[in-house]
């Protein structure tokens, strides 16, 4: 298990440290641009916004040290780098399977569950890093931005951590179809599905009354970075949908995956 | 567990979806120690018979064993048994060639006990071990492969095509790796399209065509009943009725040269040809290849 995550790993290291540092740069860049914000200017400017735009910071208050940090956690920007992450490490199994490296590692005494829990360990690790480096980025600007001095390091992390499982379970989505799938472009076609659908299911369901009751139903719902950062504790839902979805779809992936064909 | 077969393959069969049948009802038994080429064009099953021994894919009817342990329910002990090259070979292409190496051995319960006398015989040197694997030729690739296979000295070998991709030299050492393998007790089952490598190194052959097993038979028994060319020149008007045997075919004379095909020993020939004094005989040495291609075209589709 040790080899295959280790092989995993060194395959995927630079391009999730790259990722990383864009993560990080950006959360950081952002919170730097705090210091220029005029907080009353940018709250009359965003209550002048029509409600459409005003769902891409899902109605936090973005004027405020923690509404103005964690509107970045669920920036485009943000997303796509965790996405990206998450996905590219989701696809990993498809993609051995596709390129054969699956059929010459399970044609030695290696268990297919063996084998996908090693990936789901380098997928997780892999989203960790980004996560964190992000996280780091976050901190040096609230350590030395003084504007955003009122975010505490404790709400930063525990801001962090539901974002880290949330992209986990696209990982483990992506791994999902991928175990259903011979070519990696399928299994990121579907976690990149997954992860729009998600994204734009949880805005319309803001910007739109008919699709409220639909809201819940996107994984992006669950998670509300602003309000986390501002109160320091997420509600138990939060960590109970997204941990659920994490665990269910990666539970799914080994079961399929045991069954599976993985000739390419 | 030991004196089981290598390989035992009983009503083996692998369809794909409605009417696809890969493999149909193959029986197939390769005893410890034989080496077994496994012939068949392009498309026939020889790969996927390989991947369903292997637990790659699941046989849909019948069952598989190595040495004993069913592929489908022992598969951890049975793939302890083997050492494997696909002929598609996948490697992780971001890492050296020694990392992969040392990652493949640290995956077999055996030590690698062969490496570094593989890496000799192929000639896969420190230098070559410490470039990734992108920078890798085919025939480097493969030869990393052939090292990752046979390095834990495993009972059964199971490769499929090995030698596309290495140049004669390579394919020449690869095959006398082989012998000295199978002659140290291992068995060798070699697919191949190759008829030459095959006729090289094997005892005996399975042709597959369409999923099916045509024949299992003795290379030198399906040699000795191949039909030959024969070409004799005399230095004068010899008539053929003067040393016709048994299996020979029509005579067609040339001036002094005489052709003709015989099926069977040629020793009945030469006695009765000997006395008329030939100038010169020329017998083609009975080919593989013939049978395979008489085999493939004779029976029709």
């Amino acid at each position: 298990m040790g080899v295959v995550f280790s092989l995993t790993m060194r395959r995927a290291i630079r391009r999730v440290l790259l990722l990383g540092v864009a993560l990080g740069a950006f959360l950081f860049l952002v919170g730097l641009s705090y210091s220029s914000v005029d907080e009353n200017q940018i709250r009359s400017l965003v209550e002048s916004l029509p409600p459409a735009l005003q769902a891409f910071v899902k109605g936090s208050d973005i004027a405020s040290p923690a509404g103005y940090l964690g509107s970045t956690f669920i920036h485009p920007i943000t997303l796509s780098i965790l996405a990206a992450t998450a996905i590219a490490a989701g696809a990993a199994p498809a993609r051995d399977v596709e390129h054969g490296v699956a059929e010459l590692v399970l044609s030695r005494p290696v268990t297919r569950t063996a084998w996908l829990g090693a990936e789901v360990i380098a997928m997780v690790v892999q989203v960790t890093i980004v996560a964190i480096m992000g996280f780091i980025g976050a901190l040096i600007a609230i350590t030395t931005v003084d504007a955003l001095a009122p975010v505490s390091v404790g709400n930063l992390a525990i801001t962090t951590l539901p974002l880290l499982i949330l992209f986990i379970g696209i990982g483990a989505i992506t791994m999902l179809a991928g175990s259903f799938s011979r070519t990696a472009a399928r299994a990121i076609g579907w976690g990149t599905a997954f992860a729009l659908v998600a994204y734009a299911l949880d805005y319309l369901a803001q910007v739109w009354g008919l699709a409220e009751p639909l809201g819940p139903l996107s994984v992006m719902h669950w998670y509300r970075p602003a309000t986390i950062l501002g109160s320091g504790s997420a509600p138990a839902s939060t960590w109970i949908v997204l941990s659920l979805v994490a665990v269910v779809a990666t539970a799914l992936a080994v079961a399929v995956t045991s069954r599976r064909e993985v000739a390419p | 567990m030991s004196d089981a077969p290598a390989i035992r393959a009983q009503g083996l069969g692998k369809s794909y979806g409605a009417g696809v049948m890969a493999l149909e009802d193959i029986d197939l038994e390769v005893a410890p120690g034989e080496r077994l080429g496994f012939l068949g064009p392009n498309g026939a099953g020889k790969t996927t018979f390989i991947r369903c021994a292997l637990g790659i894919l699941n046989p849909t009817a019948g069952s598989i064993a190595i040495r004993g342990h069913d592929i489908t329910r022992d598969r951890m002990a049975a793939l302890a048994e083997v050492g494997y090259v696909p002929g598609d070979l996948g490697m992780i292409r971001a890492v050296t060639g020694r990392r992969m190496l040392d990652a493949l051995s640290a995956l077999h319960p055996r030590p690698p006990v062969l490496q570094d006398r593989l890496l000799a015989a192929l000639e896969l040197g420190p230098d070559a071990l410490g470039k990734r694997i992108r920078d890798y030729s085919t025939g480097m690739r493969q030869k990393l492969g052939l090292v990752a296979a046979l390095q834990h000295d495993p009972p059964v070998i199971i490769l499929d095509e090995p030698t596309s991709g290495l140049d004669p030299v390579m394919q020449a050492r690869l095959l006398e790796v082989l012998d000295e393998r199978a002659r140290e007790g291992r068995t060798v089952f070699f697919s191949s399209h190759v008829l030459g490598e095959v006729d090289e190194l094997c005892d005996r052959v399975a042709m597959v065509r369409g999923g099916k097993l045509l024949l299992v038979r003795d290379v030198g028994e399906l040699r000795r009943t191949r039909v030959r060319t024969v070409e004799v020149l005399f230095d004068r008007e010899v008539d053929p009725s003067a040393y016709r045997v048994d299996g020979m075919g029509e005579v067609r004379v040339e001036g002094h040269v005489h052709h003709f095909t015989l099926s069977g020993d040629p020793g009945p020939l030469l006695a009765r040809i000997g006395p008329l004094a030939p100038r010169d005989i020329t017998i083609e040495a009975a080919r593989l290849e013939d049978v395979f291609r008489a085999l493939y075209l004779g029976d029709g589709d």
